[in-house]
């Protein structure tokens, strides 16, 4: 008769379900089902802290887009993970996701603009609240855009391996026909900030913030798209000078750009020519100034399927290498370190995507956390 | 290949250690091998290995698999350094390649064991404090709960459910998509 296997000491399975992979949050959830031993293993807090600290980036759960033909806003699953409350999406689409909260805001802009009526969202506990509406302004805001922070983003005091519950910022940068000002919620204060307005027109001409390219944190300032009269460029809100400042495009960049974050902190942007990815980093030049440099300049059409036309990039994730592109035959995600392309999402007609990245461990009695738990307002 | 066989007869002009199992057979093995598991590593350096090292938690079974994954390992290492200086660049890189890869395919085969033995390999290794044959085989294990449902866990490692039909009934309830 074979012998039952030995135990294992309690140290020893713990070493073993940290090594299960964060992209398959399904897989720690089945094994916390086994026994007590392993359900409290997982669910506590020794090992929520060192499976983010092994794995460190955090996985993509899913992403969240917005269907251009019925405007309807999904959560399109990339790993086992689902989330709780995703009903809150009907008649809302998601702004920006950070940290593991999504930021979203209504459809229906007729009834409503977009800046009354800012929401957060966790997918993983579905906690969920909506932010206090902000006071009217004499000028009418004719664009605006939005973006979500750990609040300990603008001190770097956070690691954000597992900030979601914690406390947030709201940046909210908006153009009127002669104004660029933001508005900051805090989620502390539970209120908006009096808002900060850009020292005189920081550009020519009317500004239109570009709603469905997202938002980039780097060096203590949140970067937004924009659109003037000469073309496209970037505004800059600096969260600890509270200024607001134009950063101009490289050269010969003109359309499909994304913004994104470098792990070290800094400014990357995308921008697809033809069917080639040109990569760029802000970066000191020899005379201190800031400026951008070519980082890599990679071809993408052989790594799609034949007689794929691309027509542009529509995220760009730089703590996974990964880059959407919307393509005559849907959108693609690629891998730019393995070059694994994946089709994401068959449809062409989509407004925007946003990725929801966050790691995932079992969590005793999630329910009883409580929906808007987290609500300050 | 004859890096590696360059590496023996280095190894065997280099200082032996004996270790002793918990049913006392005792096992010769290099420095260079035995010097893989941190626990030894020490005992040398505090000159503690005359007359052998007594390892009481380690049977002779698992043992002699222990100083298998260390003497290949060990082996790989030194010829690494050994290859470095007498290949272009370009060469060394695909020796590097063809040694990592015969590495990749002894840690596949090494790891066909049943489920009594990999446990015994990894309590071996963390008592031992090998942190590549811990990584190996804590990662095997979590290879193997990979993908599985709760009944099939507890049938592969013989664990009781302990957790309440009411526990469980919660549980799936909040998180049903991870068994769908």
């Amino acid at each position: 008769m074979a012998a039952p296997p030995p135990a294992l000491m309690e140290e020893l399975v713990e070493e073993s379900l940290l090594r299960l992979p964060p992209d398959d949050p399904a897989s720690l959830v089945r094994a916390s089902l086994v026994c007590k031993d392993w359900r409290r293993i997982l669910t506590g807090p020794g090992f929520r802290r060192r499976f983010r600290e092994r794995h460190r980036t955090p996985p993509m759960l899913g992403f969240l887009r917005l269907r251009g033909s019925d405007r309807a806003c999904c959560f399109t699953a990339t790993s086992s993970f689902r989330p709780r409350n995703a009903d809150l999406l009907h008649g809302r689409y998601a702004l920006d996701s950070r940290h593991g909260r999504v930021l979203l805001t209504t459809m229906s802009m007729r009834q409503e603009p977009l800046e009354s009526s800012l929401a957060i969202w966790d997918p993983i506990t579905g906690d969920h609240m909506r932010l206090p509406q902000l006071p009217p302004r004499p000028q009418r805001r004719i664009s605006c855009h939005a973006a979500v922070l750990c609040a300990s983003s603008p001190s770097g005091a956070c690691n954000h391996l597992d900030c979601h519950r914690g406390p947030f910022l709201v940046v909210l940068m908006s153009t009127s026909r002669d104004e660029v000002f933001v508005d900051v919620y805090s989620s502390e204060a539970g209120a908006w900030s009096q808002p900060t307005f850009a020292g005189q027109h920081p550009l020519d001409g009317p500004v239109w913030i570009v709603g469905v390219e997202l938002g980039a944190f780097a060096g203590n300032a949140l970067h937004f798209m924009v659109l003037m009269d000469s073309g496209m460029g970037i505004l800059k809100y600096n969260l600890n000078t509270r200024e607001i400042n134009q950063v101009n495009l490289p050269p010969n960049c003109r359309c499909s750009v994304e913004l994104t974050t470098t792990e070290h902190g800094g400014l990357e942007l995308a921008s697809m020519e033809d069917s080639r990815l040109h990569l760029w980093s802000m970066e000191d030049g020899p005379d201190g100034h800031l400026g951008w440099a070519q980082t890599r300049v990679i071809e993408l059409k052989n790594m799609l399927p034949a007689n794929t036309r691309l027509f542009s990039v529509d995220c760009f994730v730089h703590s996974l290498a990964v880059v959407f592109t919307r393509t005559s035959e849907g959108l693609f995600s690629i891998d730019l370190n393995s070059a694994q392309v994946r089709k994401a999402y068959e449809g062409r007609s989509f407004v925007n995507v946003v990725p929801f990245m966050s790691f995932y461990t079992p969590e005793l009695g999630a329910t009883s956390a409580g929906e808007g738990s987290s609500a300050g307002a | 290949m004859a890096s590696a066989g360059s590496g023996d007869e280095k190894a065997a002009a280099a200082a032996m250690i004996t270790l002793i199992s918990s049913d006392n057979e005792k096992f010769e093995v290099t420095e260079a091998t035995a010097t893989l598991s941190q626990t030894i590593r020490h005992m040398i350096e505090d000159g503690c290995t005359d007359g052998g090292v007594p390892l009481p938690n380690v049977t002779s079974k698992i043992l002699a698999r222990v100083i298998e994954y260390c003497k290949k390992h060990a082996t790989a290492a030194a010829g690494e350094e050994g290859s470095s200086s007498s290949f272009s660049d370009a060469a060394f890189l695909e020796v590097d390649r063809a040694f990592l890869e015969e590495l990749e395919e002894f840690d596949d085969a090494f790891l066909e064991v049943d489920r009594a033995t990999l446990f015994d390999l990894i309590l071996a290794a963390n008592y031992l404090d090998i942190k590549g044959l811990l990584n190996l085989t804590c990662q095997k294990v979590a290879d193997s709960v990979k993908g599985k449902t709760p009944e099939q866990i507890r049938e592969m490692y013989n664990i009781v459910n302990d957790l309440t039909p009411e526990e469980e009934a919660e549980i799936r309830r909040e998180t049903q998509w991870a068994f769908e």
